[in-house]
């Protein structure tokens, strides 16, 4: 009886315990968690906020940055030169007597242009050159405001090729405002030499527009941004000296004319047919100031008397064609035609002597050429092209009487392949053929032999 | 027995081998549209499903970003929410010597999107135009709360944008107007901010209201629906296009004729856009 009282009174002791659950160690799972998870909230929004706080600086500096682009290009190439040699008279020097020898004619030195022709007298039949090192930097403050620095680097010098402010309205997305230093308005001058295909721009171009560039201004009229009609017209006002003379006197105009530039460009695009017609015309007007008194020669080969402070005609009208088709792949067919009166002054040291026309007098020229350039797929691009330049109209074969009046017809071959979007290799010919003359005589009764191959490694980014 | 299970794993192997060695892997890259990306990615899913050996690979990054690959060879399809720019033809033309090649493969509805909570639900594309060029700046000035509108947009590369800004502002955009990378996020801020107003594609409009849009004070206001933009009665309406640097062939022209054909033009109302017919 005893053991049974005391069995239910410990029985009855152990469940009165076990309904106690004053500090019960399993606490309310949901109380717990919510707690817990928006503490962990709230200091992860904490630290959201914090890193908000450091990427909001940062941020405004990367929308800065992104305003300045930049880009350039290398070309480093090999050349390999097939050029004659030419007599060189040697003049009497105390008991020698004159003589002639024959000195290699200099390569990439002009073979028309000089009545003393640039001579090596130790033959140089091949060459590593830099042919260009370039960065272009552009800047985007406002939309609507471009400035652009384009230096280009060379072993000696580090000159300035573009240096231009571009204001381009906003208001009907139409005109833009250049004014600095730029390409003067040209299809083959404006296309850079990055993505051309033959390995040198034409002798007709690097005559009529040396280095390419000129100070000045221009007004550029695009139609086919706001409205969809594919005219454009460029309307330009330069020094009309830059890439003549020393270079310390290209910084400024020489005389107080100015050179004007016209050129308008219509495109007609045919979907279906896969083909796109570019065609347009341009007229430049200008003068060229007489800085060295002397006789001169004018367009119908007559001599004449000038005096500092004469003007020489300098103006031509231009016209010019590209058409593009998807034939078999990118082909396009391209061609550029000027003619009018060139003029100048002969010697390096006269302040807009144009070392391409190294001549006193003014010209009748006619000047074109025709390309041919083929794309196979992303990765080949061919090209052929066929450029003459004919200094002096009115006058042909043996009635030519100077070589800087020969007419020189040049042959240009390339092929390209792209390693990557960026870098390419290219393989260039180029052959001048120059007009004969028995009058001129000397070198000039045969075409003289001054080809050149390239081989051509570019880099750009 | 070892030595006979090792001959025959070696045959097997080697006629493995050969097998492969006969297979082409075709590979496409498309690149581009932000607002195309998830209709682009079904077509290649569905296509590669059909074609095993072929190998599409599609990215966004915007429409500009692109047509930049187009011209620079990095792709081989760039798909774009807005036509090409004259600037980019001629890069073309300078690398390529070719104008391009221009499909239009889908049409799309660009929404103004709206809280919903906003009074305002119909607005001219002219008052559109002077809210996100910041000349109208109060919802009070179009019939609406006296309160300051919020702008949301797109960043520059955008397809979206360029067509917006040259169909609908037609001038810059106001230097208000907070950029988000991508519709989804401009949808999401919309969704949350009541004074606020957005645009991208018709199709991302969940949770917002589509604003009804009248050419002119005159017109009808009309909703971005189905009909509304397959019969281009909805003011902005646009085609959506791929942009090859020639004509197609090989694997890529397969792809874009199958797009083109019925049974690639039947995904697309499944993502959200319209076939072109």
């Amino acid at each position: 009886m005893k053991k049974i009282i005391v069995a239910v009174v410990a029985f009855g002791f152990g469940i009165a315990n076990a309904q106690e659950v004053e500090n019960d160690s399993i606490k309310p799972i949901s109380t717990i968690s919510l707690d817990s998870l928006q503490q962990s909230i709230n200091e992860h929004q904490l630290k959201f906020d914090a890193l908000n706080e450091q990427l909001s600086p940062m941020q405004e500096q990367v929308d800065r940055m992104s305003k300045i682009k930049i880009s350039g290009y290398m070309q480093v190439q090999f050349e390999m030169y097939n050029y004659q040699d030419v007599p060189v008279v040697i003049p009497a020097a105390g008991t020698s007597p004159a003589k002639t020898v024959f000195y290699q004619l200099k390569p990439n030195s002009s073979e028309t242009n000089y009545t003393i022709l640039n001579t090596n007298t130790v033959d140089v039949n091949n060459s590593f050159n830099i042919r260009r090192a370039r960065i272009k930097f552009t800047y985007q403050p406002i939309e609507g405001v471009i400035f652009v620095l384009q230096p280009n680097f060379s072993f000696s010098a580090v000159t300035l090729k573009d240096a231009y402010v571009q204001l381009n309205d906003t208001w009907i997305n139409t005109f833009q405002l250049w004014v600095g230093q730029f390409n003067r308005p040209d299809y083959e001058v404006e296309f850079s030499s990055r993505d051309r295909i033959i390995m040198e721009r034409t002798r007709m171009s690097s005559i009529l527009y040396p280095q390419e560039r000129d100070l000045g201004a221009k007004i550029s009229m695009n139609l086919a941004t706001q409205y969809e009609i594919p005219l454009k017209i460029d309307i330009a006002a330069f020094n009309g000296n830059f890439g003549e003379g020393p270079i310390g006197n290209q910084v400024t105009d020489v005389d107080s004319e100015k050179d004007f530039v016209v050129r308008t460009t219509y495109s007609l695009q045919f979907p279906k047919q896969g083909l796109g017609i570019d065609f347009g015309a341009s007229g430049y007007y200008g003068k060229n100031t007489v800085f060295s008194a002397g006789t001169y020669s004018d367009v119908d080969n007559k001599p004449f008397t000038a005096a500092v402070g004469d003007k020489l005609k300098k103006q031509w009208f231009g016209a010019e064609v590209q058409i593009f088709s998807d034939l078999l792949g990118g082909i396009a067919l391209k061609t550029e035609f000027n003619k009018g009166v060139i003029s100048g002054t002969s010697g390096v040291a006269i302040l807009n002597n144009n070392p391409s026309f190294n001549f006193s007098g003014e010209r009748d020229f006619t000047g074109y050429y025709v390309t041919l350039e083929k794309n196979f797929g992303t990765k080949f691009q061919g090209g052929v092209r066929y450029d003459s330049f004919d200094p002096n109209n009115r006058l042909s074969g043996d009635e030519v009487t100077l070589s800087q009046d020969l007419k020189v017809h040049t042959w240009g071959f390339a092929f390209h392949y792209f390693f990557t979007t960026n870098t390419k290799i290219g393989l260039g010919y180029t052959m001048p053929i120059n007009e004969t003359s028995t009058t001129v005589s000397g070198i000039y009764n045969d075409d003289v032999k001054n080809n050149i191959a390239t081989l051509r490694f570019q880099a750009s980014f | 027995m070892k030595a006979t299970k090792l001959k025959v794993a070696l045959i097997v192997l080697v006629v493995i081998g050969i097998g492969f060695s006969f297979t082409t892997i075709n590979k496409v890259t498309v690149k581009g549209s932000d607002t195309m990306v998830i209709l682009s990615q079904k077509w290649a899913e569905v296509y590669m499903k059909k074609n095993p050996g072929a190998s599409i690979q599609v990215t966004g990054g915007g429409s500009g970003v692109g047509l930049a690959a187009l011209i620079n060879g990095s792709t081989d399809i760039a798909n774009s929410s807005r036509p090409i720019k004259p600037s980019e033809v001629e890069k073309l033309k300078a690398r390529y010597n070719s104008m391009g090649v221009e499909i239009a493969c889908a049409k799309d509805g660009l929404s103004v999107y709206l809280n919903k909570a906003n009074t305002v639900s119909t607005l001219t594309i002219k008052q559109i135009g002077q809210i996100f060029a910041g000349k109208i700046t109060n919802w009070k000035e179009v019939g609406g709360a006296d309160a300051t509108i919020k702008l949301y947009g797109r960043e520059s590369s955008s397809g979206t944008f360029g067509f917006f800004k040259d169909n609908v502002v037609r001038t810059d955009f106001s230097p208000t107007c907070q950029t988000l990378p991508g519709t989804a996020a401009i949808v999401n801020a919309v969704k949350k901010d009541k004074y606020s107003i957005g645009y991208g594609g018709a199709a991302y409009a969940e949770g917002v209201k589509d604003c009804a849009v009248k050419k002119d004070d005159k017109s009808p206001a009309i909703l971005p629906t189905g009909t509304t933009i397959k019969n281009h009665t909805y003011p902005i309406s646009r085609y959506l296009y791929m942009y090859l640097k020639s004509k197609p062939t090989g694997e890529t022209k397969a792809f874009i004729d199958w797009i083109l054909s019925p049974a690639g033009q039947g995904l697309i109302e499944e993502v959200g856009y319209f076939p072109l017919k």
